[in-house]
């Protein structure tokens, strides 16, 4: 290879090294039609979901999925609102975090508040955590629910013991050994709390935060094991364990619906927030504050509340949920028995009336971080 | 060199260093820039994203507050990673000639569950174990034995593969003359196989604990999380905990130990001798 030809060729490769980068910022600045781009838990991702959609609006729609919502939300806060156009995280952020820090737009009310008259009863409008905190704004949708405390094998310990005890259970020296952890930090702060008999959402003293210590390394010490949902069902289905500390029928319906019946999501009878002993998890799915917000943010949400939609959100890959719009006559006609029977339909309203919803916990980077200690004693 | 039309007047750039440009961009953007990134994360104000514009030593001070339990994470990680290459040189050196690498074809979480669904009760070899009669298999399974057992496993291949490099480099003559002057197999071992591979199994070592001080899938789907390794302190600081100058802090420490190990054992090696000639 001559001299000539090798200077072309860096020239050529110079050329790409700048072209690439303004092609791509050239696309940015192009109207945003066709494109979707949503953050969101497990669920919306999944093909199901998406490809109708993608079909009938010929889109690209990209989703990424997460499994924490303090992740999501500092994703937006360090400028990824230029590229998110949907946000879908647990009920508090939006109206307590992402609303006041303008990471989200309000919904047009007169539009999107008529579906919420469909939904099932606790979600009449001005359903709260949907609403700004004056009460003003829609700020967002709800669509998946569920109580998650934690994860009994019925055969073992009997529903009508497990809800008795509630998280006593896990104070009990017997069942060392016997109970594996589902990893998952903010949950497991609250569920610490709660066992030690504190209300997690509020400021904590000094004490709480000794009985929150002493309850940590307690309840880590006599895990069989920490680990993923797969991790738990595995061992729930083998009987390595016979319950697991935090889960619910987001965790556990996978495994019902592969025929383990006798695997149950067990919400206390009674507890500490308010003499409520669960705590369950609403999703909202808001608006990004995207400067070039993409038309189909609010189609697609329109999209997600049809009945048949809808029930395939309940049923995505992964999770099986309940949803908002099975108070829709026509959403819940498409569940089938078995569907229903996973997603412990007999017993969801009871549940979530004995469950606080998902909350924020003030000090939750001190408990954090003495959760984590606690994890480390264990080796 | 000087004269050709690459190295024209107007440009300072020697040929040499201009041919390397492309590469030298790829290596500053790809490899220098994320490190230094993070190195300066670690000088950042605690739980902010305040990187190039506070400078703290907060998060290095709050790693070695005698209350911070942390450093139990960097002992698991490295004796771990001791245990896993000691045990690799055991058991790698005398089967160097067969190659197992259908291994590295699979993906290393789908080799763990395979191994979950072995050990766990009622799994392959409990259930074997009952079908012929006996109590059950052992209680392997969520401990930190288990997790260095996957460890071996997963990085048998690459304490393998420079290991037979160096054991195939010694030459068969040297062997049949120290034979010849009477070397017992112990002693030729000793005094000539041994010194002619140790650049291989050097290698082998050093890539095998480096992987293995990282590793984390192990300790959390074989064991449990039985034991807490520096790489899950990491990651739990970077997700959960949003604690980025304190994950960068801990990493920075981890790439200081790892390659402050490391260098030492590469100034042993003399690369030509592996590479180039026999």
């Amino acid at each position: 290879m001559g001299p000539m030809s090798r200077r072309n060729m860096l020239q050529m490769m110079g050329a790409a090294a700048f072209a690439g980068p303004l092609l791509s910022a050239s696309r940015a600045f192009a109207a945003r039609e066709g494109e979707l781009n949503i953050l969101c838990w497990e669920g919306y991702n999944s093909a199901q979901v998406l490809d109708p959609f993608r079909a009938a609006k010929s889109a690209t729609v990209k989703a990424e999925s997460l499994t924490n919502d303090p992740t999501m939300i500092n994703r937006l806060r360090a400028g990824e609102t230029k590229i998110w156009d949907l946000i879908n995280v647990n009920n508090p952020w939006a109206r307590k975090v992402m609303a006041p820090a303008g990471l989200i737009k309000p919904l047009p009310r007169e539009t999107f508040e008529p579906y919420f008259d469909k939904m099932l009863p606790s979600f009449k409008p001005p359903y709260r955590w949907a609403m700004s905190d004056d009460g003003k704004d829609l700020l967002g949708m709800a669509q998946r629910f569920g109580p998650y405390s934690f994860v009994v094998n019925t055969d073992k310990i009997s529903r009508a013991t497990a809800e008795e005890q509630g998280w006593n259970l896990f104070n009990d020296p017997s069942l060392a050994g016997r109970y594996g952890i589902l990893e998952s930090d903010d949950w497991n702060v609250f569920d610490i709390f709660l066992t030690a008999g504190i209300n997690p959402f509020v400021e904590h003293s000094e004490a709480d935060f000794k009985a929150f210590e002493d309850t940590a390394v307690r309840i880590f010490k006599g895990a069989k094991m920490i680990g993923d949902i797969a991790t738990m069902n595995q061992a729930l289905i083998s009987g390595e364990i016979d319950l697991h500390f935090t889960g619910g029928t987001y965790s556990v319906s996978p495994a019902r619906a592969d025929g383990y019946p006798n695997l149950r999501a067990i919400t206390p009878l009674k507890g500490p927030i308010d003499g409520k002993g669960g705590v369950s998890w609403i999703e909202i799915t808001s608006i990004v504050n995207n400067p070039q917000l993409s038309p189909l943010a609010a189609e697609f949400l329109q999209y997600v509340q049809t009945p048949e939609v809808a029930h395939t959100v309940a049923f995505a890959e992964g999770t099986f949920n309940p949803v908002a719009q099975m108070g829709n006559k026509a959403c819940f006609d498409l569940f089938t028995k078995d569907e229903l029977d996973a997603i412990q339909w007999d017993s969801v309203e009871e549940e979530m009336a004995r469950s606080a919803e998902y909350d924020i916990v003030p000090d939750y980077d001190k408990a954090l971080e003495i959760m984590l200690g606690a994890k480390r004693q264990r080796g | 060199m000087a004269d050709t039309s690459l190295s024209a007047p107007e440009a300072k750039l020697t040929p040499g260093l201009r041919a390397s440009l492309p590469v030298l961009v790829l290596l500053i953007a790809g490899f220098l820039a994320p490190l230094v990134t993070v190195a300066a994360y670690a000088f950042a104000t605690p739980k902010s994203f305040d990187v190039f514009r506070s400078f703290t030593l907060a998060n290095f001070a709050a790693i070695v507050d005698p209350s911070n339990t942390v450093w139990t994470s960097f002992v698991w990680a490295l004796a771990l990673a001791f245990c896993c290459v000691a045990i690799l040189l055991v058991i790698c050196y005398p089967i160097a000639s067969v190659l197992f690498v259908f291994p590295l074809f699979v993906s290393e979480n789908v080799r763990l569950y395979g191994w979950v669904l072995f050990f766990i009760k009622n799994g392959v070899l409990d259930g074997a174990l009952k079908w012929f009669g006996f109590s059950g298999g052992p209680e392997l399974l969520y401990t930190p034995g288990i997790t260095l057992f996957g460890m071996v496993y997963v990085y048998l291949p690459f304490m393998l593969f420079p290991m037979t490099l160096g054991i195939a480099m010694i030459p068969r003559d040297l062997v049949d003359a120290a034979s010849d002057l009477g070397a017992g197999r112990l002693m030729i071992w000793r005094e000539v196989e041994l010194p002619l591979a140790m650049p291989g199994i050097l290698i082998g070592a050093l890539l095998t604990f480096v992987l293995a001080a990282g590793a984390v899938a192990e300790a959390k789907i074989l064991g449990g999380q039985s034991v807490i390794t520096i790489t899950q302190d990491i990651e739990v600081a970077f997700t959960y905990a949003q604690n980025w100058p304190m994950g960068s802090a801990l990493a920075l420490i981890l790439v200081l130990i790892v390659s402050g190990l490391a260098l030492t054992a590469m100034a042993r090696i003399d690369l030509d001798k592996i590479l180039g000639k026999r």
